[in-house]
Formats: structure tokens, C-alpha cells, sequence
């Protein structure tokens, strides 16, 4: 139907602009008699017009897409530059917000490493405050820490977002003990991971002599256990993960570290951390 | 007198300007520019506004408000009918998020012209009454009609729907969001009840096709447009296949980059098209949607729509 739409609009345009050069002839004989024969002509014109819109309905017919990739060196908007300029120099300036201080270089290793231990003691405590329960042990993913060390001194906010630029979110599992067997061998399948609450030998690809809070692990037994939404998800791998219900209150991991450090600092204290046998190789 | 005399200088005005423009001609195009619509979208941009640092990582450089705010000024000089949209995670994801709560964010989208955004389960990251009071910057309506926020500080902040008029057209625009227990935490959604998207976006629209006379409804979501692992989660797939009389789901959550926007049909056989443009800002959607008209009694009569990739400008 849409000709004949445009078609009784092109005669509306039409019987509109005649009537218009009639009147401006009639101007020049009588203001008045114009102006009434005038109004006159377009009673018809505003009485069709009002069934025309009345009665058109329009539907999508066809469809044309695409996307603009926004890439490096592409022309900006100095208007928004100008308005973003005083936030985005206030965050650098924060991202150089000095929150701690470390006693000592602290290193990403496998197994075991000071920077993870750092990390994974973050997330233990404070998964234990903001979600109020027990928690028994927190386990990182290896590749979640994004920085290969931290150098003693000063540390940054801003080297947090480096070593934690993802928006992971710290949530609980409940697992069996034969589940957590599963996760634990998998980390030794992964050479070890950071992890806090727990410690356990790595023989082969196998884990073994897991102890939570000085007890043997048992496989009957169910622990509440912290990690990174990222695997729980089944990232990295950790299917047997998966399948488990989530806590999730929507505590950052990067945020919680932000505050874990602050903590200790607000204390009068460095920060430090030792190898403490968490993870260790044995033949 | 004055009134009269004023309308008559501005209608003798009028009618010199159509006369001077290309007669008919320039009047058939200018009918069918009426009649096209062009919709611009983003989702998950997630506190994005600089591109992402030239680090190294595979986005960097990419992104930014400065350079969105340029194609989309650029689009705007030609185009005449331009909707400008997100699908929600307006918020988290860089420091201007933990430093400013997103007052940027939706100063930046006011100064782009943003038309109307619906709710992401980040933007609940710094509370609700955060959320509301920061809303305020961003100068468009947010559109949700499954979130019932009684006694919350989103109370009047928001609307079901939305009517825009583009030229010929009527554009109808409701929103939906994803389901918030266990995403987000009770604490930051408070006393806000999540009632069933497919049912509130099927009501919207029911409303806005049959009672308001819409020519088109489009419906920003934030369920996500697919879960692999749980087929039967509610998500912009599951939403196009029960909906009736959505047009256009621009969709987001999932972070999803399609290769090109993808047509379903609805419960009456309907074409729904539906789009998501990955996260961060790093691209801007574009759809152009050309329209014809239709008689009245066949509007409930299951219709389709042709897609092709926009090759030219």
C-alpha cells in the first residue's frame, strides 16, 4: 500500500502550495475577503490531513546493519574530551594513591609465591566479613594475578587494577570433601595455585595430605570454600566447579584487596608474607 | 491581529521554502526519509570512557566516549530520524566507577543525547539510591517495566515505556531486566521485585501497538542473549520467540559480539530482530530501518523483515 499513501500526500502538497499562490494573488485585492477564502480553502486540507494521519500505521519492512568500531586514533569529540579531562585527571591522580607499603619484593610463583599468598589471605578474610559465615579455605586461579611481582615500597591503588583488572566478584561454594579432592588435583595439574586456609603436596598430578585448619581433608565432610566467580563459572578449566550452587554478594576480589591492605596498613603495618609450605612439590 | 498576521508571514514562508526545494522529487525523498528511522545502540560499556590503555592487551585503544560522541554527531548531520540507546552496565568495570559512582558516565551520555537506557545488574553496584540520584546527569528516561522498585529510590525514576515520534513515526520503547537473586546483592537491590520479562515486555508492547498506535516497539534488554549452559534461563532468544509485537530487542549481560544482527520469529510468525554489540564501547550498533505502510486490520498479521549489511553510506 505505501503508493498510494505517497500518492494522496504528493496531492495534498499539491491542492496546498494552488490554494497557497491563490491567496497571495487575492492579498493584493482584499486583506479580508483573503484571509476568509483563505482559511476557507484549507478547511478541506486540514479535514484530510487529519483522516490521513488517522488511519496510517507504518511496520518495519527491511533492515540495514552495521557496526562502527571504535579504534585507536579515531576522531573525538572535543566537547566530551573537555568534559571527561578533570574526572580522568582526578583518577589518575587516585590510581597513585599510595594504600600500603610492602616490607619486601612480593613474588608470583608456582607453587607457591609470597604475592599469592598475599592475595589469597585477601580474599579469606575478607569473604569471611562480607558474607558473615565461616569460611574454611579461598583458592585464586593462577592466571587472575596480572602482575609477575610487587616491588617493596609504595604500593598504588593504581597496581591493584593492574594486578586484578578484572571485575571478578569473591563468591562461596559449599563442596564436598571428595569435590574439593577434585579442585585440589586440578590445581596440581596446574602446578599449584595461590590458596589460603588449606595446605596440601603436589605428587605427580595428583594432590595429596590436604589439611584444612590443621585436619585432614575427608571426602564425607562439607566446606565452605571462597574463589573467584571466573571459575566458579567453570573458567580456567574447573568444571567439577560448575555444577555447584553460588554465593554471590557481589564483592569485588580487586575491592576487597584494595581494603585487605588498607586494613593492615591502618594497623601500622607493612605488608609481608613468607612461604608457608601452603603448596609444596613432593616426589 | 498580530497572531494572524504572524501565521500568515510564516506560512507564505513555509510555502516559498517547498516551492524553492526540489519540487516533488525532493518531497517523494523527503516522504521516504520520514519514514526511515536509524537506531544507534550500545551495552555494557561498563564505566568505559577513555579507550581502553595502550598496554598491550587486545583492546587497547579501543573505545571511549570522545570518539562514540564523534561518529554519532556525524550520523546525526546526515540522518534525520536517529535513536540513540543502551541496553544497561552503564556502570563498574574502570577507577572513574569506584571514584565517582558514575556521575561521568551519565554526564557523558546526556552530552551524546542519549534517548533511553534500561537497567544492567551493575548499575545496582553502588546502590540503588546511587543509582537514582546519578541518573539525574544522564537526562534520559531509563525504561524498565519488570522491575517493581516500591519503597526503593528508584520509586518515580523510571518509566515501563516510552513513545518517540521521528518523523512519520511512532516508536514505542519498553525494557527489561535480569533477574537480580544471586547476581546482585540483596543488600544494593533492596526491596525491588523482579516480575516475569516475557509477560511485562509482551504487556508493554501489547499496549503500545494495539492502544498507542506505535509503529514499532523496541525493547532494551539486559537478560542476555543466550546461556549455553542453561537452555532454559530467559534470555533475548527465549524473549523474541514468546513476544508479540516487539520489533527489535537490543539485548546485553552476555558481552556478546554477533557477527551480524539475527531474526527470530514470534509467536504470531513475526520477524524480531535482535542485536547486542559486545561490551566497553569498543563498537557502536547501527540499525536502519525502512518502513511502509500498512492498513489497519492487517496488523496482526505476521509480517516479515528483510536484513543486509549496510554497505554504503
Amino acid at each position: 500500500m505505501p503508493k498510494i499513501d505517497l500518492f494522496s500526500d504528493k496531492i495534498i502538497v499539491c491542492s496546498f502550495l494552488l490554494s497557497w499562490s491563490k491567496f497571495n494573488y487575492l492579498v493584493w485585492l482584499n486583506y479580508h475577503d483573503a484571509m476568509r477564502k483563505f482559511l476557507f480553502n484549507q478547511l478541506w486540507f486540514f479535514a484530510l490531513l487529519f483522516t490521513v494521519s488517522c488511519h496510517t500505521i507504518y511496520q518495519p519492512t527491511a533492515v540495514q546493519y552495521k557496526d562502527y568500531r571504535l579504534a585507536a586514533g579515531a576522531a573525538s569529540d572535543e566537547k566530551l574530551q573537555s568534559l571527561l579531562k578533570p574526572y580522568a585527571d582526578s583518577v589518575n591522580k587516585s590510581m597513585n594513591d599510595v594504600i600500603a607499603v610492602a616490607a619486601t619484593e612480593l613474588e608470583k610463583r608456582q607453587p607457591e609465591g609470597t604475592l599469592g599468598n598475599v592475595m589469597a589471605d585477601a580474599m579469606l578474610a575478607k569473604a569471611r566479613q562480607k558474607y558473615k559465615t565461616t569460611v574454611d579455605a579461598s583458592f585464586i586461579n593462577y592466571g587472575g594475578i596480572r602482575l609477575p611481582s610487587l616491588a617493596a615500597g609504595n604500593i598504588t591503588t593504581g597496581k591493584i587494577f593492574e594486578l586484578s583488572p578484572f571485575d571478578n566478584i569473591i563468591v562461596l561454594l559449599t563442596v564436598k570433601g571428595s569435590t574439593l579432592q577434585d579442585l585440589l588435583n586440578h590445581i596440581a595439574n596446574r602446578k599449584g595455585w595461590p590458596v589460603a586456609g588449606i595446605n596440601f603436596e603436589i605428587k605427580g598430578t595428583k594432590a595429596i595430605n590436604a589439611q584444612l585448619n590443621g585436619l585432614a581433608l575427608e571426602a564425607n565432610k562439607t566446606y565452605t570454600i571462597a574463589v573467584l566467580d571466573y571459575i566458579a563459572n567453570g573458567g580456567d578449566d574447573c568444571t567439577m566447579l560448575k555444577v555447584l550452587p553460588q554465593q554471590n554478594n557481589g564483592t569485588l576480589f580487586r575491592d576487597a584487596v584494595i581494603e585487605y591492605l588498607k586494613d593492615i596498613t591502618s594497623q601500622g603495618k607493612k605488608i609481608s608474607a613468607q612461604i608457608e609450605n601452603r603448596v609444596i612439590n613432593v616426589q | 491581529m498580530y497572531n494572524r498576521r504572524k501565521f500568515i508571514t510564516q506560512s507564505a514562508l513555509a510555502a516559498g521554502a517547498i516551492l524553492s526545494s526540489n519540487g516533488l522529487f525532493a518531497e517523494i525523498e523527503k516522504d521516504a526519509a520520514a519514514k526511515r528511522l536509524t537506531i544507534l545502540h550500545t551495552n555494557d560499556v561498563h564505566s568505559r570512557l577513555e579507550p581502553f590503555p595502550m598496554d598491550g592487551g587486545r583492546n587497547q585503544g579501543l573505545g571511549g566516549v570522545a570518539a562514540r560522541a564523534r561518529i554519532i554527531a556525524d550520523i546525526r548531520a546526515k540522518e534525520s530520524n536517529v535513536l540513540l540507546l543502551d541496553a544497561g552496565d552503564i556502570f563498574q568495570g574502570t577507577p572513574f566507577f569506584n571514584i565517582y559512582k558514575g556521575e561521568p558516565e551519565m554526564k557523558a551520555m546526556a552530552a551524546m543525547g542519549y534517548d533511553a537506557a534500561t537497567m544492567g545488574n551493575h548499575d545496582f553496584d553502588a546502590g540503588l539510591e546511587n543509582f537514582a540520584t546519578q541518573l539525574d546527569h544522564g537526562k534520559f528516561p531509563l525504561i524498565i517495566s519488570n522491575y517493581d522498585f516500591s519503597g526503593t529510590a528508584m520509586e518515580h525514576k523510571f518509566v515501563p515505556y516510552k513513545i518517540v515520534k521521528k518523523g512519520k513515526l511512532k516508536i514505542g520503547i519498553t525494557g527489561v531486566g535480569i533477574e537480580l537473586k544471586g547476581l546482585v546483592s540483596d543488600n544494593l537491590y533492596e526491596k525491588t521485585s523482579y516480575l516475569d520479562p516475557i509477560a511485562r515486555a509482551n504487556q508493554m508492547a501489547s499496549l503500545l501497538k494495539k492502544e498507542e498506535g506505535c509503529d514499532m516497539v523496541i525493547c532494551l534488554s539486559h537478560l542476555g542473549y543466550q546461556f549455553a549452559e542453561n537452555k532454559n534461563k530467559v534470555c533475548d532468544e527465549i524473549l523474541a520467540a514468546e513476544s508479540e509485537h516487539i520489533d527489535l530487542i537490543i539485548g546485553g549481560h552476555t558481552h556478546t559480539f554477533m557477527d551480524a544482527p539475527k531474526l527470530y520469529k514470534n509467536k504470531a510468525g513475526s520477524d524480531v530482530l535482535v542485536n547486542q554489540v559486545g561490551w566497553a564501547g569498543i563498537l557502536l550498533g547501527r540499525l536502519d530501518f525502512d518502513f511502509s505502510s500498512i492498513e489497519k486490520k492487517n496488523l496482526t498479521k505476521s509480517h516479515t523483515v528483510v536484513i543486509r549489511e549496510k554497505t554504503s553510506e
